[in-house]
């Protein structure tokens, strides 16, 4: 127990990513709600792309002009920059040219993203960036620097959405109402925009360009199938965050992986587990819900077989005319809560209630036999199609069939059409 | 209530275009409060612009559009607007309570947090509309003709006298329709003026006090039994006389 679960914690590169790690999740899972509410889960990809163009920008300046090697401030600056230009460029070219959005965003990603590798490759002798760090990322190398800064910018964004949580909701939820009362709803979306490339910014050393996206999407979307609001989804969201980070590292440390990658895999498979078992949007919530339902049609049958017997029907009278096996119990019972029939130890009877929707019932398969004669079905198809359509008895269909048969008394069985 | 009735919206000359061709051309309307008043027009006629400009949001080529005497821009909060139910996120985490309470959000400082008087505004909005029971509700869980209900109370929480409704009985079964109708009359006696875009031509005249005939531009302005005439509907929607012809004797009655 002891080396499993403590010796790891008095490492200092544990510790080390442990704080980073939850820093930058309890953020990006926050800021991720808004993105996964405003379907923006492509533009985090976008954004993680395109940094490298503005990491090598920011290295190049820094390097050419100060002559400062691998000067950290600048390369954050740079991605930054390039970050905020990717999305102006996609906001640009979706509302100027016929383009729509998520084709300018895979549009602009790549090819700033491929900027940034020509540039990288080009200058090869200045620039000492290892590519696959800036893809994989290296948690458990994190520095003192990177810790700094990601404080710093989970300090700042979660302020802003703190402070301005209303806003946020509103513009998010309504943006018509939220311009109608004045709101900058543009304004709102740019500081949304620019917290995400913070996030993703800050976070991209320690988890990597892939990585940070499943950390601003996964636990948010984690989160969305278990709350009904959106502040317990904000918290539920950076807890997951927080606990992908500690199982994910728990993880890497047991199975001696990749830090950033046990993460992840983490992570997707708490959202896997909570897709199956959560109490309201779950799987299993699904299938039961389908499993209690009862067939309208299985419904409509029982009524019409009272109504046929025209006594007190026994159970297993229901149960020679209706097919349907197990759900005729659920059914009954159902139906007795819904007023539609009520039950005794001799079997069931129809309420006045249950008498009239039966009746409409019947009206619809009579009607519909009559129709299936007119139109020329086989007299030995009459009685099961009909029984079929009969479920279609909404008025309007009901009405017009009566209308097209020229209101006639009688079916083909010479039965009066109630 | 029959004496003295302010304008509260008053649009003169309006004219928008988008890309030289006009969206509205030269519509002038005066609604007076405490009115019903129904917008109608095909397809493309300019509907969401007209309400575009009521809220102050596009900015017209030729003339104005004045709310209680301000311009339509200056004007922001005065309009509450009830959006159609295909333009909202149904699966929104929010609950109908929160919805109600985002009536107030324009008269709360943006340093401080909803307190008990706008709780309790959102919460006497939704009695309003006899949704109360369902302040706890994800507003997902609704039926469509409480979703809509929900909205409205949005707007009664907002305070505004007026109401813009964005074809609120698009996609609800007649009952339904039947229940938003009452609320909405009910709204109009608490001294609401609403705007309602509508679609439905043979329930206009029934439902609403005035309406508004526009194909860019305004065709008619009026009381229904004057606007659903068979010569302007057949000049607005382009033959398809013979559905007009009902309407028309529904209008009369």
């Amino acid at each position: 127990m002891y080396e499993l679960f403590i010796a790891p914690l008095t490492e200092t590169y544990f510790q080390k990513a442990l704080i980073g790690g939850a820093i930058v999740a309890i953020v990006a899972g926050v800021v991720g709600c808004l993105v996964v509410l405003k379907r923006m889960a492509f533009l985090g990809d976008a954004l993680s792309h395109a940094m490298i163009a503005g990491v090598a920008g920011g290295y190049l300046v820094m390097k050419l002009l100060f002559g400062a090697e691998a000067h950290a401030p600048g390369m954050l600056l740079g991605s930054l920059i390039a970050a905020i230009a990717t999305v102006a460029l996609i906001s640009f070219v979706s509302r100027i040219s016929r383009v729509k959005e998520d084709t300018a965003i895979g549009i602009m990603y790549t090819g700033i993203f491929a900027l940034g590798v020509v540039v990288v490759s080009i200058f090869r002798h200045y620039i000492h960036i290892d590519l696959m760090h800036f893809i994989m990322g290296d948690v458990l190398g994190v520095a003192d620097s990177d810790l700094w800064v990601s404080a710093f910018v989970a300090a700042i964004v979660l302020s802003i959405l703190i402070i301005f949580f209303r806003h946020f909701q509103l513009a998010t939820f309504d943006p018509v109402m939220a311009a109608s009362i004045g709101l900058p709803v543009l304004l709102i979306d740019y500081v949304l925009t620019t917290c995400v490339s913070l996030v993703v910014v800050s976070a991209v050393s320690m988890v990597g360009v892939i990585l940070v996206v499943g950390l601003l999407i996964t636990p948010a979307a984690t989160a969305y199938l278990l709350s009904d609001r959106l502040d317990r989804m904000m918290w539920l969201a950076a807890l997951f965050g927080v606990t992908s980070v500690v199982g994910g590292l728990y993880l890497c440390v047991w199975l001696d992986s990749a830090g950033g990658g046990a993460i992840m895999l983490f992570c997707t498979l708490q959202f896997l587990v909570v897709l199956a078992v959560a109490p309201k949007y779950g799987l299993f919530a699904r299938w039961m819900r389908l499993r209690n339902l009862v067939p309208q049609q299985v419904i409509e049958d029982i009524l019409t077989t009272i109504l046929r017997y025209k006594k007190t029907t026994p159970l297993e009278i229901v149960q020679q005319y209706v097919h349907s096996g197990k759900e005729i119990t659920r059914a009954l019972q159902r139906m007795t809560q819904d007023g539609l029939i009520t039950g005794s130890d001799k079997g069931y009877t129809l309420t006045e209630n249950g008498e009239k929707e039966a009746n409409k019932v019947l009206r619809a398969h009579r009607l519909w036999e009559a129709y299936l004669e007119k139109i020329g079905t086989p007299e030995e198809q009459l009685h099961p199609t009909a029984h079929k359509l009969e479920h279609i008895s909404d008025e309007k269909t009901v009405d017009y069939l009566d209308e097209k048969l020229g209101t006639r008394g009688r079916d083909p069985h010479g039965q009066t059409i109630p | 209530m029959t004496t003295e009735r302010r304008i509260v919206i008053d649009v003169k000359h309006l004219t928008v275009s988008y890309q030289a061709k006009p969206a509205l051309l030269d519509v002038s309307v005066q609604i007076e409060s405490d009115q019903l008043v129904g917008v109608i027009g095909p397809n493309g006629a300019g509907k969401s612009t007209f309400i575009k400009a009521v809220l102050g949001f596009v900015k017209p080529d030729l003339g104005t559009v004045q709310i209680n005497g301000k311009s339509a821009q200056k004007a922001k909060g005065e309009v509450a607007y009830v959006p159609q139910r295909g333009a909202v996120d149904w699966d929104f985490p929010i609950t109908v309570k929160e919805v109600a309470l985002m009536g107030r959000y324009q008269q709360i400082p943006w340093y401080t947090t909803p307190g008990s008087n706008d709780y309790d505004a959102a919460f006497s909005a939704l009695e309003m509309v006899r949704m109360q029971d369902f302040a706890e509700r994800q507003i997902g869980e609704l039926s469509g003709g409480q979703q809509q209900r929900v909205f409205l109370a949005r707007a009664l929480a907002q305070g505004s006298d007026i109401l813009l409704l964005d074809e609120p009985f698009a996609g609800v079964d007649a009952a339904t329709e039947r229940a938003i109708l009452d609320v909405l009359e009910r709204a109009k006696q608490n001294g609401k003026t609403l705007v309602v875009v509508h679609h439905d031509l043979s329930t206009a005249a029934e439902y609403f006090d005035k309406l508004i005939l526009i194909k860019q531009r305004m065709y008619a302005f009026g009381i229904p039994q004057m606007v659903l005439n068979e010569e302007l509907l057949s000049n607005v929607y382009e033959g398809r006389l013979r559905i007009f012809s009902d309407i028309i004797k529904k209008g009369d009655t």
